[in-house]
């Protein structure tokens, strides 16, 4: 019965991915991933800019020296999805379901808005954080259970926090979990410890950067919770949708099968809450009251960002990291396991109420299966790499070249990307839109524009050494600008020829070009070099980060070798109670 | 006669939720792509645009 729902998962994932696991890359709004990338000075959170893929590139950039890049992100993808429907099912191995409502919920867990959302909108890390989601609340139940941590919490608890917002929701799911009940103070504070430890990398580097990390206040209505198609903002947070951008919504959420999705998903939840109180047993109980705090948190904070965009504008102008906020939608994930719980017990009364009833068993398998089936009846349009949304590219040679290239002149500073705009929607990814995938190509620190531009609305980025490159830019001669990046510890230009956007000739040894790119190295620099107090607490940082998962190993690996010698020191019967 | 009714009925619930999610999932794919809001002509390229 165990490999049922992990070929339904398997099912599930290759249909929804489709032809994104083709050869080649998927690159998608945020999501950019490369054939290398170099675990350089910004990956590791010591450059100028605040650590928005911090420690997600670091962790990218370590395992694709083992993996070829296009690989790992096909598997990363898979697992995010894969990993997260069978941690829901682990999750729900205490309420004793059938097996019908565990591949409801595993469907429902995999099939919703908020996945094919956010995978089109490339946050990865964040659907791997959605994936660690249920193992979270799984590993703090036992710890709660049985008094002591399981050991590979420590493992889960960092991949589960490969960005901010993931961090928070895996924290959060935390210790909500072990605050329950009858909260014991050194539990919390323990869980409190593993918590920080695993947000210590992005959490420190914002400290460093506080002084650039309150973000362009302008971001707030434009990245609030959004209306979806035929829904109100508050209903499409119900049913886990309402992305602020319209290009990564399916066109099923626009039309009337959004409504009859939300309207099958509030029934069902209603069933499953009126068995729940209809005596489910506590350990059904217990699990629901922590998972309906997390789903109150995150609705209210996602209706937060649409009903006060006001707030969240003032919020994110003078307080550092509050910016973090402002995808209103974005901590939706937390809504999820508790409507899947819902669910799942709707789902478990409808197939014992069917089965009692005087029907053949093929018309029950009929009628369960469309149940199962619910979530990609109202959402077609998800399979397929999301109606072809996404799709694996191959990177034209024109990157692997002017990388080589830099390279090989070696000089010695950070490496300006032009023209000065965020965005590309190159012909060779089909004309969709993608951050500048070339800053992640390259080898030397890039500085590259941090700008959104949104409705023709233009969200200030936050990097200083972009607007005093901007500046330089602004200098009225190729030689004078030159000169000026020069003096900020710019030591190159490359500059992608293709795409639209501010930019400007810099004087300077063309080491590169061809019809895409361009890369000139200047002739003087002044090398910056990371402050030393930031190089030590950062070091600090990554090793309280990596601590976790090698502690993790290390306990595993004691309490298996105390198990052995207990059950060797036991007699026959007792071995088999220690075994059990 | 109730059986013979209830399976009838389960199959016409059952198919019609089969039929609608391989049509929607069949004419998803089938069916052309609304514009993105990118322009490659704009002055730059736009991370998105709200609903």
């Amino acid at each position: 019965m165990r490999a049922v729902p992990v070929a339904w998962s398997s099912l599930l994932a290759v249909l929804l991915l489709g032809p994104a696991l083709g050869p080649g890359y998927v690159l998608s709004f945020d999501m950019v991933w490369v054939p290398d990338l170099v675990l350089r000075a910004d990956v590791l959170g010591v450059g100028s800019s605040l650590p928005r893929a911090v420690p997600s590139d670091a962790v990218v950039a370590v395992l694709d020296e083992v993996l070829p890049g296009a690989l790992l992100q096909d598997l990363v993808l898979l697992a995010a999805l894969v990993v997260g429907g069978l941690g829901v099912d682990r999750l729900l191995v205490p309420l004793d379901l059938g097996l019908a409502a565990r591949l409801a919920a595993l469907t429902l867990w995999q099939w919703n808005p908020y996945v094919v959302e956010r995978l089109v909108l490339g946050h990865w890390p964040v659907l791997v954080g959605y994936a660690a989601l249920p193992w979270v609340l799984h590993g703090a139940s036992r710890w709660r259970a049985e008094g002591r941590c399981p050991a590979w919490l420590l493992l889960v608890v960092p991949l589960g926090s490969l960005s901010v917002s993931a961090g928070l929701a895996t924290s959060l799911a935390l210790l909500v979990v072990l605050a329950a009940g009858r909260a014991q103070v050194r539990r919390l504070l323990a869980a409190g410890g593993l918590a920080l430890a695993g947000q210590a990398p992005w959490l420190v580097s914002g400290l460093l950067h506080a002084g650039a990390a309150v973000t362009d206040g302008e971001g707030a209505a434009l990245f609030a919770l959004s209306d979806e198609g035929l829904l109100p903002a508050p209903l499409a947070a119900l049913s886990v949708g309402g992305v602020w951008n319209a290009a990564v919504v399916p066109d099923s959420r626009e039309g009337v099968l959004a409504v009859v999705g939300l309207l099958v998903l509030s029934v069902l939840a209603a069933l499953g809450l009126a068995s729940l109180l209809r005596g489910r047993g506590t350990s059904a109980r217990a699990l629901a009251r922590p998972l309906a705090v997390l789903w109150l948190v995150g609705w209210a904070l996602a209706v937060l960002t649409w009903a006060a965009p006001g707030a969240v504008h003032d919020l994110s102008e003078v307080l550092p990291g509050a910016g973090v906020l402002r995808d209103g939608a974005r901590l939706l994930l937390l809504c999820v396991p508790l409507l899947v719980l819902l669910v799942a017990l709707a789902v478990d009364d409808a197939a014992r109420r069917l089965r009692a009833v005087p029907l053949p068993a093929p018309a029950v398998v009929v009628l369960v299966g469309a149940l199962v089936l619910l979530p990609v009846t109202v959402l077609p349009d998800a399979a397929l790499g999301v109606a072809g949304r996404l799709d694996a590219v191959e990177y034209p040679s024109s990157y692997a070249g002017a990388r080589a290239a830099l390279q090989e002149a070696a000089p010695d500073g950070d490496v300006l990307v032009l023209p000065l705009s965020s965005y590309r929607a190159p012909d060779w990814n089909g004309g969709r839109p993608v951050l500048d995938p070339l800053p992640r190509q390259l080898v030397p620190v890039p500085i590259a524009s941090d700008d959104l531009v949104v409705d023709d609305v233009t969200v200030a980025g936050e990097d200083p050494r972009v607007r005093d490159a901007r500046a330089a830019l602004a200098q009225p001669d190729p030689a004078s600008r030159a000169a000026a990046l020069g003096r900020l510890g710019i030591a190159a230009v490359a500059e992608d020829l293709t795409a639209p956007g501010p930019r400007a000739d810099v004087a300077g040894e063309q080491v590169w070009a061809d019809e895409r790119l361009r890369v000139v190295v200047l002739p003087q620099v002044e090398p910056r070099s990371v402050p030393t107090g930031w190089v030590v607490v950062m070091v600090l940082a990554w090793a309280a980060y990596l601590g976790l998962p090698t502690t993790g190993l290390v306990l595993a690996l004691v309490r298996r070798r105390r198990g052995v010698d207990r059950s060797r020191g036991a007699s026959p019967t007792m071995r088999g109670k220690l075994s059990g | 006669m109730g059986t013979i009714l209830g399976t009838v009925a389960a199959m016409i619930v059952g198919g019609a939720v089969a039929a609608v999610t391989v049509v929607g999932v069949v004419s998803s794919q089938t069916s052309p792509q609304g514009d993105s809001p990118a322009n490659v002509n704009a002055p730059v390229v736009q991370y998105g645009a709200t609903q």
